[in-house]
């Protein structure tokens, strides 16, 4: 009989449900003597093998995009919901406020349109604009022949074209990567990440930065970070509008009360969505930075260098001017903040170093 | 009745197109494994190209290492000489053992390594041989991917259809295996 007692993991201290076989941040395992018995080493194999945990990343993802399109588009129908019912124009034979709107159908729709066709004006402008802002230089082969040799190398590894490499002026520790298509990208790296790590720690970093470039990560996070910000608009301005028309229109509506209850809904949810898409657009992020460290792994067979990346840039936290809220996500650490700060964790774009660190020694176990 | 009907035209709509997908994509998976095989023939050119140099510019440095020099350059004459992949493959597993053995010598020579134009080198010739085991990587993952793609059902029928054949895996050649890795800091 397993008690109900929360089990925090050994390895990392996150809490874990009484029932779990291996931690859910970190993936070691939580039962003892695992290797004896068949079934549970299946599963705890099963996570700590690089392809498998590049699959559950992937599921993972998907669903919390789901979860982001199903928001907008309940927003949508609530929205045109309650301006229906306000405006009076109800249904032949609705027999109350209860009834499928037609307003609001059309509304959700109208907010994926406008949703798709803004990712994809974004997808077309991005990366040009974020490169300008990071204040990167483009390098020839000639002037850093190592870190050009480490990205062609990681390149051929992920059978892709070379990117271009960029190499920002300054002492922090960081690399980004950019572009809506493999085959048209970009990374960079900061002059003391290029000072401070040794080639094989390098090549852990670009492995990385090359699995968002694979992973299609900068699109994901264009995409994403549309919808949070179409609800986020869309809900602004629901919470405003009500608040004028809410009074002077009520009372010529049929359903007085009735009316009222849909918009007490819309208001509700409009409060709370731009909130809630914010966390899974931040937990979208930290997934995908799981899996680019994953990637990484894939592509050198070597996550030591990785690890030993990590630590030396958990050391040397310091944050650049280069970035800001809108390129903070493209970084392979947080640009701004303390690394190891556990407050504030639901908000953050990057899980902290010690857990990517603790997931990348599993992976490594397993050979 | 209706049901049925409809039924029937998703079948007959659905197929197809289920087939034509799948054909498409074990397509792409055998030019993938094609071009990765090309790949690993640039990066070996590249090592060939660069020897010559390599060995011109240590040699005054490596006097008493004449044997291994000419061992170097004699095992690159081979791998350029091969005429087909069998002699290729032993070819090249022969000189990245005897590059092997030169890089590891060349550590005990401290002002060989002090040198700009031959650090270059060494840079260049270390990146090369990641380039060709990661091309070789490559390769292997995408044969990997086109023979599990032959596979699995469905898309085994489709493969079975149009005659698609299994890749074959690139194994190390066995001089190779064993050569000492070189990393320069």
């Amino acid at each position: 009989m397993a008690s109900s007692i929360p089990k925090s993991c050994p390895e990392c201290g996150t809490a874990n449900r009484a029932h779990a076989h291996a931690c859910r941040q970190c993936g070691a395992p939580l039962i003892a003597n695992w290797q004896d018995k068949p079934l549970l080493r299946n599963k705890v194999l099963r996570r700590t093998d690089f392809m498998a945990a590049a699959r559950a990343n992937q599921k993972a993802t998907r669903r919390l995009v789901i979860i982001l399109m199903l928001t907008l588009v309940i927003l949508g129908y609530l929205l045109g919901w309650s301006v229906q019912a306000m405006s009076g124009n109800f249904p032949e034979g609705a027999e109350d406020i209860w009834f499928a709107s037609r307003w609001g159908v059309q509304a959700a729709l109208v907010l994926l349109v406008v949703g798709v066709i803004w990712s994809w004006i974004s997808f077309k402008k991005g990366d040009r604009i974020v490169l300008r802002m990071t204040g990167a230089r483009e390098v020839t082969p000639d002037e850093e022949p190592q870190l050009h040799n480490v990205v062609e190398e990681m390149a051929i590894a992920a059978g892709i074209r070379k990117p271009r490499v960029y190499v920002i002026g300054t002492d922090a520790l960081n690399a980004f990567a950019t572009g809506m298509h493999p085959a048209r990208s970009s990374i960079g790296v900061t002059r003391g990440l290029l000072d401070t790590l040794n080639r094989e720690e390098l090549q852990g970093v670009i492995g990385h930065e090359m699995g968002h470039i694979v992973n299609w990560d900068i699109r994901y996070a264009t995409a994403v970070g549309v919808i949070v910000g179409l609800i986020a608009l869309i809900s602004d301005g629901a919470l405003r509008s009500l608040r004028y028309s809410g009074r002077s229109r009520s009372s010529n509506s049929r359903g007085g009360g009735g009316a009222l209850v849909i918009v007490l809904f819309l208001l509700l949810f409009a409060a709370l969505a731009p909130i809630f898409s914010r966390l899974v657009q931040m937990a979208v992020q930290r997934q995908r930075e799981f899996l680019a460290d994953a990637t990484s792994v894939r592509l050198t067979r070597h996550p030591e260098g990785l690890i030993s990346a990590l630590e030396k840039l958990a050391l040397n936290a310091r944050p650049f001017k280069g970035a800001n809220q809108a390129t903070q996500h493209m970084f392979i650490v947080n640009p701004f903040r303390n690394f190891s700060e556990k407050a504030n964790r639901l908000f953050a774009t990057h899980p902290p170093l010690e857990r990517r660190m603790a997931r990348l020694r599993n992976l490594g176990d397993d050979g | 009745m209706e049901i049925i009907g409809w039924g029937l035209v998703a079948l007959v709509i659905g197929i197809p197109l289920l087939g034509v997908t799948l054909y498409n994509r074990l397509v792409n998976l055998r030019n993938q494994v094609r071009n990765a095989w090309r790949q690993i023939d640039v990066q070996l050119k590249r090592r060939h190209d660069l020897i010559p140099n390599l060995v011109e510019t240590v040699k005054d440095y490596m006097s008493y290492e004449q044997e291994t020099l000419e061992k170097v350059v004699q095992a690159r004459n081979q791998a350029v000489g091969a005429r087909n992949p069998e002699e290729a493959i032993a070819a090249e597993g022969i000189l990245g053992a005897a590059l092997g053995k030169l890089f590891a010598l060349m550590e005990a020579y401290p002002d060989l390594k002090a040198n700009e134009s031959v650090a270059r080198l060494m840079e260049e010739l270390s990146a090369t041989e990641n380039k060709i085991s990661f091309s070789r990587q490559f390769y292997n993952d995408s044969v990997m991917t086109l023979n599990n793609g032959i596979q699995v059902f469905p898309s085994n029928i489709v493969a079975g259809m149009f005659g698609f054949h299994e890749a074959t895996y690139f194994e190390v050649p066995e001089a190779e295996a064993g050569a000492p890795k070189v990393d320069i800091r």
